[in-house]
């Protein structure tokens, strides 16, 4: 037998999510017949929303409803700083943390070529034209992933800013906190070892 | 160490197999085409996820079904540990101890092994990439941090290879990226280069008196590193240096031919007897004896790094080596390290029956 319509449009739209299945996809659509309507509402209203009334912020780059994004409006904040990121979800882990008050910038991505993604794909013009036109900024710290491609989006931007005699620093990578020695793996070691700091 | 018991499921010409093994000496018996080889080679694929026959694990999932399952068991100086290795179409799955290992690097080096099989020739007679591909296979297994510099330095060439292609189609002029990307390269080739070289000084401080004396006295034999990138006994940032600067000077010529022409991919090394190398100048014979005496002081070196021996698996090569060859190599293999041999017939094999060997009779793809 197979379902009505509506029902295999809803599986259909579940299974555009990633990680589901059309198992779960199926269950979720079942699920949903059964839910208040007012939930629902409410559901397909704040799909609807997330496209409608989020953009990215024309500074940063983060994802935003308001123009610029709530931290490059905050003047409070401490404009001597631009911490970069790959993604937007990297701002609220770094967010959560509680102690970086300075402003972000989001690359959207990190260089690389077999993926087909070169400097002009990436927001970096943007950030070069920021730190042109902002003498307040000292510092830029880069926050890309310790993948390879993470490193040398890092060093590309590095070289890319040196020159305009700003200081550029990149996120220390070593043992997690709270870890073992005894049982991290040899690669992470290596890094913490190389990564050492006077104490 | 040695290996106590394989299961197969699926793999190769074996629908499903149970095996328990001598720890000293095991025979696998049967005419051509039975599946003596593939034994071997499962052991091998279970020490290092890859076969030395192939580089596609498909080819090992036995034709019509869906996945190969190999285990084993591993008993070691203090310990026992069972190994699982699930083959698919979605690639590979490995177990250590019933725990998924994301990083195969977590899983490979549990068990070591040293084959030696008639296509070994190669190693002598064959391009640089049989080289170059073996050297990377034995150094895998003592050395983590070589396996992880391995799988980036490929992940990063790829990229420049890419990058040099779109400077030369002009659809990109950006040269940071490239400097930036070489940087990279020779950071991880450098230090590929230099575990390389010092791989090769450890293992002819073995190989050169096991050569000595299979030659009785009459060759020396000596492993000589090859690379653009300097002088491969240097300090690994001093071999930084030089191949940077040679990736440097050969950006012009890489761009127009959209590859990298210098480093780790491209490098060589060759056995030299007596100041002449012997892919040119030796005859059938002194290869095989080099080749005999590399994988003999493999076993030495191994149990250097690892205080412990690996596991030798001989495909057919005890026929075709003469009677002081074959001495020579039965007497290595001492008590403690475990050997699996594959033969068409015990006539070919002066064995030492006191030696008790566990003989298995393989007949298309079981045991008879
Ligand atoms: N994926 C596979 N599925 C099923 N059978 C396979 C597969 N791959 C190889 N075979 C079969 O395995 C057999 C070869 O086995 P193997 O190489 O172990 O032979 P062998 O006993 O070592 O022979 P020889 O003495 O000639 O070296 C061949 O008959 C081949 O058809
Ligand atoms: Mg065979
Ligand atoms: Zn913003």
């Amino acid at each position: 037998m197979q379902y009505p319509k509506p029902v295999t449009r809803l599986i259909e739209s579940y299974m555009k999510l990633p990680g589901i299945g059309e198992k779960t996809a199926t269950r979720l659509a079942f699920f949903t017949i059964n839910m208040d309507q007012e939930d629902v509402g409410e559901f397909s209203q704040a799909l609807q929303e997330v496209q409608t009334k989020l953009h990215y912020c024309h500074i940063c780059g983060n994802i935003t409803d308001q123009e610029p994004c709530e931290i490059c409006a905050n003047e409070q904040r401490d404009q001597t700083q631009i911490l970069v990121v790959e993604q937007p979800k990297d701002i609220m882990a770094l967010e959560n943390m509680h102690s970086y008050n300075g402003l972000y910038h989001v690359l959207g991505g990190v260089l690389s070529p077999v993926n087909g993604i070169g400097p002009d794909d990436l927001r970096i013009k943007q950030l070069v034209e920021r730190l042109q036109h902002d003498d307040l900024i000292t510092e830029v710290i880069v926050a890309t992933n310790a993948t390879s491609e993470g490193e040398a989006t890092a060093m590309y931007l590095a070289k890319l800013i040196k020159p305009a005699q700003i200081k550029v620093t990149r996120l220390a990578h070593g043992l997690a906190v709270g870890a073992d020695i005894e049982y991290a793996d040899q690669m992470t070691l290596q890094r913490a070892v190389d990564g050492r700091q006077q104490i | 160490m040695y290996l106590q018991e394989i299961k197969l499921n699926n793999f190769r010409n074996y629908s499903q197999l149970d095996l328990q093994f001598d720890p000293h000496l095991n025979i696998f018996i049967g005419a051509n085409a039975q599946g003596k080889t593939n034994l071997l080679e499962a052991i091998l694929v279970l020490a290092l996820v890859r076969s030395h026959r192939t580089s596609n694990n498909q080819e090992l999932i036995k034709w019509g079904t869906d996945f190969s399952r190999l285990q084993a068991l591993v008993q070691k100086d203090q310990s026992r540990v069972s190994l699982e290795l699930i083959l698919s179409s979605a690639g590979k799955k490995a177990r250590l101890n019933q725990l998924e290992q994301k990083k195969l690097s977590q899983y490979v080096g549990q068990l070591n092994v040293i084959l030696f099989a008639p296509e070994d020739l190669n190693l002598v007679k064959g391009s640089p990439s049989v080289r170059r591909r073996f050297i990377d296979m034995e150094i895998g297994q003592i050395d983590k941090i070589y396996l992880n510099n391995i799988s980036k330095y490929r992940q990063i060439l790829k990229q420049r290879n890419n990058y040099l292609k779109k400077l030369r189609s002009k659809k990109t002029s950006d040269k940071l990226y490239l400097e930036v990307i070489s940087d990279q390269l020779a950071g991880f080739g450098s230090e590929i280069i230099a575990t390389r070289y010092q791989f090769l000084q450890k293992i002819q401080h073995f190989l050169q008196p096991i050569h000595q004396e299979i030659t009785q006295g009459q060759e020396n034999l000596q492993l000589d590193y090859h690379t653009l990138a300097g002088d491969p006994a240097q300090k690994v940032n001093d071999i930084y240096q030089s191949l940077l600067t040679r990736l440097t000077q050969q950006a012009q010529h890489d761009i127009a031919f959209g590859s990298t022409s210098v480093g780790p991919h491209r490098d060589d090394f060759s056995f030299v007897v007596n100041q002449k190398d012997i892919q040119k100048f030796g005859s059938q014979g002194q290869q095989r004896s080099a080749v005999l005496s590399m994988k003999l002081a493999e076993i030495d070196l191994f149990h250097q790094e690892v205080g412990d021996y690996p596991i030798l698996l001989l495909d057919d090569v005890l026929s075709e080596l003469d009677q002081v060859r074959q001495t020579q190599l039965l007497q290595a293999i001492h008590e403690r390290i475990q050997t699996f041999i594959t033969t068409t017939s015990l006539d070919n094999v002066q064995i030492d029956k006191n030696n008790r060997p566990k003989i298995f009779n393989i007949k298309a793809g079981g045991i008879i």
